[in-house]
């Protein structure tokens, strides 16, 4: 079948091809290898199936990764990490673009899907209880075993930024817990963005695609899929293109056939886009597009907090998940306002020194007391819905609009954080609040529970992304349907992100898992 | 436009009392990386520039490209700038601050004046790279 021959693919990996063509023909064909896709691709594997992963970054192992943000940045993000979203402000969206997807880069927390979401999904989704608290849980048992998901330890390695949150929400009774992530003997370098060169975190091009490859199946990476091939409305495979990672050059075609189907797990960015690409026409593909949008609040203090030593995140609380306000200064959980989760998480210096206020001298004062600075951050369960669509260049034109709940929601968060850090002892906290002082000292506290309801007032990231091609049983909203079959089309499927239909109000990771997990077992058990 | 681009990013993160700024650290190769970058990115990162070096007459009142303020009233330009009440001068601000911050942050000079350890190089490599491959030497392709 193959006009391809080379002696990588004994290995069961075919990295940047510059010339000719590579052809593969497998059982399954899944695109991009995140957790959603590494997730599905093991289970599939380990079923007998010959899988075949198309992924369009390059496969980088721990001696590979940067130190630097800035190599962060060019090796491990898609497009340098420029890709935003824009509503009424500009929101950058990170990403990663690497065999392993986000478990390469995110910081290895993992939280358990909450009942609450999971009964939504089989109320007002429609999801029936293919997603029950007893399949999930079986997923999250067996996923917790495979990759040692364990608490944080409060060790040496934990981290003062990571310990002073956890003091501070533990005085208060929020909840404050050592986060637990899959993380096996984390050397508390505070760089998972970077990669973890140290391989404590169980990313999964260390662990779960070289088992795929063991179990015979193979990885293309370097291989940007560009469309779904279909025949007489069955998925029998994708097409894409080789890229050089560092030159950018366009090498051979790639053209992977699946016997079986095809499973795309490409992210809540890029999955719409591909099926956009096939010719998938669908009113809500594109749609129902989500986040948990963050801010940083920073605390200075006295004494040195050295977040560059610690775990990224160690602590977090989700005390205030299902809403939070702030009546009479102080913060009220479940006000039927919007929720958030707070977390710690070490800003390495070049990320400290774009967000400080102000340019020049005033900028740099804000950075000589980098080694006594204390990040921590609020997530919001935003309600706003945004749309991804393929841009004019084909890029992605994601339009995302935070609600005014969901800027309540936000400016209560920062002020819980800032009143935690004053409580901790910071001189002063640093906002990043446009029309707010740069700084504020304790007694300007009050001033942060005004701040302006002005999306462009505050600077949000994007990392926590849903939706664009959901699941659910009205065909107007919906893109699977609840037996996991993009609408209308034989084969295709759909394995990240993409297809939850809520936001959460925790960290992803383990719920994309768990969902890509029991797809691939009904694909295997012949669903 | 390359050293207008290198006069806005020093203008942004100067040297200060102990602490090295932009325009004593050599940063060029990073920089061409970054120009190499995303079309998008360097386009943001040029408008960016223009705009810094055009706009005095607003933020000084001084009717002159930024290059040939004097050092106090450059510095008041840049911050009055990155402290605009206009949006999109913010972002664009804020676009020069992030590449600004990532050339001047992982600087070894800058690091030890703050305090902070080194850190260590960026590979770029990955496998099945001819640069790695020179370093394995795994078998070769062939067709
Ligand atoms: C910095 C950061 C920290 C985070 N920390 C955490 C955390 O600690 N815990 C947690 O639960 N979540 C965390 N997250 C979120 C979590 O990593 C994501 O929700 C998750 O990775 C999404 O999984 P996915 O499978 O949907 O997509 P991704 O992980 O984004 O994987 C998609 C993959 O598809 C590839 N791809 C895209 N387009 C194509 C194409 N056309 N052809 C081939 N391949 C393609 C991409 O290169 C990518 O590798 C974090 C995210 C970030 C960015
Ligand atoms: S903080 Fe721990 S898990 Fe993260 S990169 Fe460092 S050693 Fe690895």
């Amino acid at each position: 079948m193959s006009d391809y021959a080379c002696d990588w693919r004994s290995y069961g990996h075919i990295a940047f091809q510059e010339r000719g063509s590579v052809a593969l023909e497998a059982d399954y064909v899944v695109v991009g290898s995140g957790p959603g896709g590494s997730g599905a691709a093991l289970v599939l594997a380990r079923a007998g199936f010959e899988v075949c992963v198309v992924e369009a970054g390059p496969w980088r192992d721990p001696g590979d990764y940067p130190e630097s943000m800035l190599g962060a940045m060019r090796d491990m993000m898609p497009d340098w990490g420029a890709t935003v979203a824009v509503g009424d402000s500009i929101m950058p969206i990170v990403q990663a673009a690497v065999v392993g997807g986000g478990t390469v880069i995110n910081s290895a927390i993992m939280v358990r899907t909450p009942d609450d979401v999971l009964a939504d999904w089989r109320e007002r989704h429609g999801l029936g209880d293919l997603f029950d608290e007893r399949a999930m849980g079986l997923q999250h048992d067996a996923v917790d075993r495979e990759l040692a998901v364990q608490r944080t330890p409060e060790g040496a390695n934990f981290g003062s930024n990571n310990a002073m949150l956890l003091s501070a929400l533990q005085r208060r009774q929020l909840g404050g817990k050592a986060i637990l992530r899959n993380v096996v003997g984390c050397q508390g370098s505070s760089s998972c963005l970077q990669g973890c060169r140290a391989g404590a975190k169980q990313s999964a091009n260390l662990g779960w695609l070289p088992e795929v490859i063991a179990r015979g199946g193979t990885v293309i990476s370097c291989a940007r899929v560009d469309r779904v091939v279909f025949e007489r409305g069955v998925a029998v495979g994708v097409r894409g293109r080789s890229r050089h990672p560092r030159t950018r050059v366009l090498g051979a075609a790639v053209d992977v056939r699946a016997r079986r189907g095809v499973v795309i797990a490409a992210s809540a960015v890029q999955t719409p886009l591909i099926l956009q690409r096939s010719g998938i026409r669908l009113p809500a593909l594109g749609r129902h597009w989500r986040v948990h949008p963050g801010a940083a609040v920073v605390g200075v203090y006295d004494h040195p907090v050295d977040m560059q030593r610690g775990a990224t995140q160690g602590t977090a609380s989700v005390h205030f998940r299902d809403g939070i306000a702030i009546q009479d200064g102080r913060p009220i959980a479940g006000t039927g306002e919007n929720g958030i989760k707070i977390e710690s998480l070490a800003l390495p210096l070049e990320l400290l020194a774009g967000r400080a206020a102000g340019a020049g001298q005033a900028l740099i004062e804000r950075l000589r007391d980098a080694r006594h600075q204390a990040v921590w951050i609020s997530a919001v369960r935003a309600e706003a819905e945004g749309t991804c669509r393929l841009g004019l260049f084909g890029q992605a034109d994601v339009r995302y609009k935070p609600t005014q709940r969901d800027l309540r929601a936000l400016r209560a968060g920062s002020h819980l954080l800032a009143a935690l850090h004053f409580e901790s002892g910071a001189r002063l906290v640093r906002p990043g609040v446009v029309g707010l002082p740069a700084e504020i000292a304790p007694d300007q506290l009050p001033l942060l529970a005004e701040a302006p309801l002005d999306n462009r007032c505050w600077t949000w990231v994007l990392s926590h992304l849903f939706g664009g091609a959901v699941m659910g049983n009205d065909p107007q909203r919906s893109v699977v349907a609840p037996d996991l079959h993009v609408r209308g089309v034989r084969r295709l499927h759909v394995a990240c992100a993409a297809a939850l239909p809520t936001t959460l109000g925790v960290n992803p990771q383990h719920t994309i898992l768990a969902v890509a997990r029991i797809l691939a077992e009904r694909l295997a058990n012949g669903a | 436009m390359r050293r207008l681009v290198e006069h806005a990013l020093g203008a942004v993160f100067p040297t200060s009392a102990g602490i090295p700024g932009l325009e004593r650290l050599d940063y060029g190769a990073r920089l061409d990386e970054v120009l190499r970058g995303p079309p998008l990115m360097r386009l943001g990162l040029y408008a960016a520039t223009l705009l810094f070096v055009l706009l005095p007459i607003w933020t000084v009142y001084t009717p002159l490209p930024s290059l040939l303020l004097s050092p106090s009233r450059l510095d008041r330009h840049a911050n009055q700038l990155a402290s605009s009440r206009i949006y999109l001068l913010r972002q664009l601000m804020l676009l020069l601050k992030t590449v600004g911050g990532l050339l001047w942050g992982a600087d070894p000079e800058v690091r030890q004046a703050l305090g902070l350890s080194p850190l260590g190089p960026d590979p770029g490599t990955f496998r099945g790279d001819e640069l790695r491959v020179a370093a394995e030497s795994p078998p070769r392709a062939r067709r």
